[in-house]
């Protein structure tokens, strides 16, 4: 599903990853495990199409998502990628509904078919009741609970999360978990950045992959 | 040449073509540099700037070539309401023959058109393409776009700021009007026949559309809007205007003919262009025909024609003869 | 189209993120309001004038006396009557009669009610008078203009005029004009011809002018020499002349309007430049998002293109429509002044309605093309932010 061969990337004159070489297979679990500045946000943003490689090849379900113009690119990132950020990331002006629906304005489908995906994703994420709530005014959870149904809206097969419970308390995070082992049981292909100890030993990943100084480490 | 200059249209029409011209340039500067650095294969932060750029262009691009079909027809406009001032002139047709420039502007801008239609269909086929496929044709163009564009800037100038308002021209009736013994009508036609070459070129643009039959088309197409220019000055005009020695392209622009003149050659010329220019590229580029776009040049093609006939049949039907 | 998930977006970026684009809308309002004030007002008052022309004869000749207009015989009448292709031909009798304590003058116009006026204008003035009864005794028909004035200076239904032969002569009202569009009416006393050559001063056989049409247009060229060889002081002035000289003034006076219009507007884009700079640089992490979650750099154009004009409308439906009720149904109090001006007597001329389609496309392009032109580059310059401006 993602293929990563020789990857650099460079920001000015330093090296921010260094040779990474990744398999992720379809359906697969995967943990970026490394302190801030190791280069795993990085990563994970390379992997989302957010930003380009310096030098490597990067393929999502055999496309090479750095080397596509814009439009080709943005509708792989639409259709293919959901992605979780940190600080969540939401229009604050916006209703929790309004902002899970952006993904998918630019598909073409109509509004009212677009309201009936967004139900049923909020439902999922239960965060249904605030569906009409300004997102800011929502608890640190619900953002992340409407960030969640964002990147999940538009059905993709691989979900990026970065930092996902740097944000949260402990009950939330156990809850964040709950809702990764489902999307795994549904069969998502999952890469999760993070520092936080409770990913150390999840049922459902497959592996931890540490990260030091933009290199891989040895497991 | 100060009176002319004054007019509220033609300083409105100017500054338009003047302020769009600016940013075209803009266009231009940004465009050649673009183009000579393009390597799309190359994968580097600067490559990628320059995609970033080419959409300026793109943007720039769709912005004025949008407004000059508006301005075309506002340019029609323009022209009609100086017939006032100048002598002789009861429409269009006299001011456009008031210097030298006019006709030749005319053209320049209906080619403009052609030349805008046909980008339009570049730009489209080199975005749906992974790679850019058709940057360098669609850049090469959209140069040769701005020389036509400037040429046309200079002309507008030239031609509104020599009109001499004191020099009767002819009037459409002298134009167009049956001179003694010649025939104005190509090859030789007569009026029933031009008519059957008429609406039989239709059928087989139509046809050649539907069964996407490329070459056929454009040819059928050329020689219909070809066929279709006469019909109307010299068949179709005289039911607008309801008296048979009237003949005037440009007399069916103005108000007391319902402005029914814009949407007569709007239809007509953009109909055609949009056709003919969708078959070039699909020819050009070995593309697949934009079955929109084909669409789009019948529904006005057909347009057209029914606007014409209606008023042949509206006139039939309320005098019982035939004029 | 509603159905449509842009347009959906679309409208509700727009209301929750008003208050950006308010100062715009306002800006763009005042701009385009004064802009249709004016344009409205001309055009209304070039079709009053046209009109009026329309109304006067082909052509009118009189005599000259070196150089200057002179009383001209009635004699004349009679050779332009021999020439073929003339018809209608009517002995004029007008001219300004001073008020001469108060610096004001009226229009006075003599009319030869028993025969047909080939001044249709007058034609419709009159059509409402019982002639019999009118021509019974010295009788006039004044504009409101000169009623109003009149009635200030205590003449109520009469006047009293000094001829120039030193004596007086009383002249009863016997009705106003009211057609308030008609902008000569306003200054008018309308009586019988034999009352205004007394009254101004013109002896029995002597006229202003005379006034005569040519039905066949193709024959006017023609027509204008043959009368020129009548006599050698004669002049001949034609409708189509006095047509193209209003144009050219109105042309000027517009045109001149325009270019100083067009200076305020050059400003205009150079403020929405540098505002647009400004608020697309506050949104760029949420362009930044959109990008990050698949919208490609064509989506955020056309969002942020479709957002541009629908502020170019609202800004120009709400503007014109202003303007419109503005001038023709308030009468543009404070712009009328410096159009007409308090030159004479007091004007209370009700513009006519006239929204020409030559107009409101002026108004547009004017407006729309600067507007579009110096949002662009701000708008392009936020639709390629990087999607990774999202991770900041």
């Amino acid at each position: 599903m993602i293929k990563i061969n020789s990857l650099y990337k460079k920001f000015n004159r330093s090296v921010v990853l260094k040779d990474i070489n990744l398999h992720i297979k379809l359906g697969e679990t995967v943990v970026l495990k490394g302190v801030s500045g190791s280069g795993k946000t990085t990563l994970l943003s390379l992997i989302g199409g957010l930003d380009r490689p310096t030098q490597g090849s990067l393929l999502i379900d055999g496309e090479p998502i750095h080397k596509l113009p814009d439009n080709f690119a943005s509708k792989l990132r639409a259709s293919k990628i959901g992605m979780v950020f940190q600080h969540f990331n939401l229009l604050e002006h916006l209703s929790v509904a309004e902002n899970v629906m952006i993904p998918l304005i630019p598909t073409g489908l109509k509004v009212d078919k677009i309201q009936d995906r967004v139900n049923s994703v909020l439902k999922l994420t239960h965060i249904a009741h605030k569906k009409d709530t300004l997102a800011s005014r929502l608890s640190g959870g619900e953002k992340q609970r409407t960030a969640i149904a964002r990147a999940l809206v538009a059905e993709p097969q691989i979900i990026l999360c970065d930092e996902p419970t740097a944000n949260l308390d402990k009950a939330n995070s156990l809850l964040f978990i709950e809702t990764l082992q489902r999307l795994h049981q549904q069969g998502k292909t999952m890469v999760i950045a993070t520092h936080d100890p409770l990913f150390d030993n999840l049922p459902f990943s497959s592996r931890v992959i540490p990260m030091v100084d933009g290199e891989i480490v040895d497991e | 040449m100060n009176e002319v200059l004054l007019s509220k249209d033609v300083l409105v029409y100017l500054f338009s073509e003047s302020l769009l011209f600016i940013l075209l340039f803009i266009a231009f500067l940004v465009s050649v540099k673009v183009y000579f650095k393009w390597d799309f294969n190359s994968f580097t932060p600067s490559q990628f700037k320059l995609e970033q750029e080419s959409y300026l262009v793109t943007t720039i691009a769709y912005f004025i070539f949008i407004m000059k079909f508006f301005l075309i027809l506002y340019f029609a406009f323009t022209v009609d309401k100086l017939s006032i001032l100048v002598a002789g002139a009861m429409c269009g047709a006299g001011v456009i023959q008031a210097n030298s420039y006019g006709d030749y502007l005319l053209i320049l801008k209906l080619s403009i058109l052609f030349g805008l239609t046909l980008w339009f269909y570049l730009n489209k086929y080199d975005l749906e393409s992974k790679n850019y496929q058709w940057f360098k044709e669609k850049s090469v163009l959209f140069i040769f776009l701005f020389l036509f564009i400037l040429a046309e800037l200079y002309l507008d100038f030239s031609y509104f700021i020599n009109i001499d308002t004191h020099q009767p021209v002819s009037c459409c009736s002298s134009l167009f009007g049956q001179l003694e013994g010649a025939n104005p009508l190509p090859f030789g036609l007569n009026i029933v026949t031009l008519l059957t070459l008429f609406y039989l070129l239709f059928i087989v643009v139509v046809l050649t559309l539907l069964l996407n039959q490329t070459y056929l088309y454009i040819l059928s197409n050329l020689l219909f809007l070809y066929i279709a220019y006469y019909a109307l000055v010299y068949f179709f005009g005289t039911y607008i205007y309801q008296l048979p020695t009237h003949k005037c392209p440009f007399c069916m622009l103005q108000k007391e003919y319902y402005y029914v003149g814009y949407a007569l050659w709007f239809s007509l010329f953009i109909g055609s262009f949009i056709g003919i220019n969708g078959a070039i590229s699909s020819i050009w580029l070995k593309e697949e025909s934009s079955l929109r776009g084909r669409k789009t040049a019948l529904l006005l093609l057909s347009f057209f024609l029914f606007l014409c006939s209606a008023y042949v049949l509206v006139y039939y039907f309320r005098n019982g003869v035939l004029l | 189209m509603l159905n449509n998930s842009f347009f959906y977006f679309l409208t509700l970026q727009l209301y929750k993120e008003k208050s950006k684009h308010i100062a715009v809308v306002l800006l763009s309002l005042v701009v385009i309001f004064l802009l249709s004030s004016v344009l409205f007002i001309s055009s209304s008052l070039r079709y009053s004038l046209f009109e009026t022309l329309e109304a006067q004869p082909d052509f009118v000749v009189t005599k000259l006396k070196a150089g200057e207009p002179s009383t001209t015989p009635i004699d004349w009448a009679d050779e332009l009557l021999e020439i073929y292709g003339i018809s209608k031909v009517t002995p004029r009798v007008h001219g300004r009669y001073f008020f001469k304590s108060k610096d004001k003058s009226f229009l006075v116009v003599g009319v030869d009610f028993l025969e047909e006026q080939s001044h249709k204008g007058i034609e419709s003035l009159i059509s409402g008078t019982d002639i019999k009864s009118f021509l019974s005794g010295d009788n006039m028909i004044v504009g409101e203009g000169v009623k109003k004035f009149l009635e200030k200076n205590y003449y109520r239904n009469s006047y009293q005029f000094l001829t120039p032969k030193g004596v007086f002569k009383k002249v009863n009202i016997v009705s106003t004009l009211t057609d308030k569009s008609n902008l000569l009416a306003n200054d008018m006393m309308i009586m019988p011809q034999a009352l205004a050559q007394e009254i101004l001063g013109y002896g029995q056989d002597e006229v202003t002018d005379i006034a005569f049409n040519v039905v066949n247009p193709d024959e006017w060229q023609n027509i204008n020499d043959k009368v020129l060889e009548l006599h050698y002081d004669l002049r001949i002035v034609s409708k189509d002349e006095i047509k193209k000289l209003y144009q050219n003034l109105y042309n000027y006076k517009g045109g001149l309007f325009l270019s100083l219009f067009i200076v305020l507007l050059l400003t205009f884009s150079l403020i929405l430049y540098q505002r647009y700079n400004m608020i697309y640089s506050t949104e760029r992490r949420n362009i930044g998002l959109l990008r990050a979650v698949g919208w490609s750099i064509n989506d955020i154009l056309k969002l942020k293109f479709l957002e541009t004009i629908s502020l170019v409308l609202i800004s120009f439906i709400l503007g014109v429509t202003l303007a419109y009720i503005y001038t023709f149904i308030f009468d543009a109090p404070l712009l009328k002044e410096i159009f007409l001006g308090a030159e004479n007597l007091e004007n209370s001329v009700a513009f006519r309605p006239v929204v020409e389609m030559g107009v409101l496309s002026s108004i547009f392009f004017i407006y729309a093309i600067p507007f579009i032109a110096s949002v662009l580059i701000p708008v392009w310059r936020v639709a390629i932010t990087d999607a990774k401006e999202a991770m900041l």
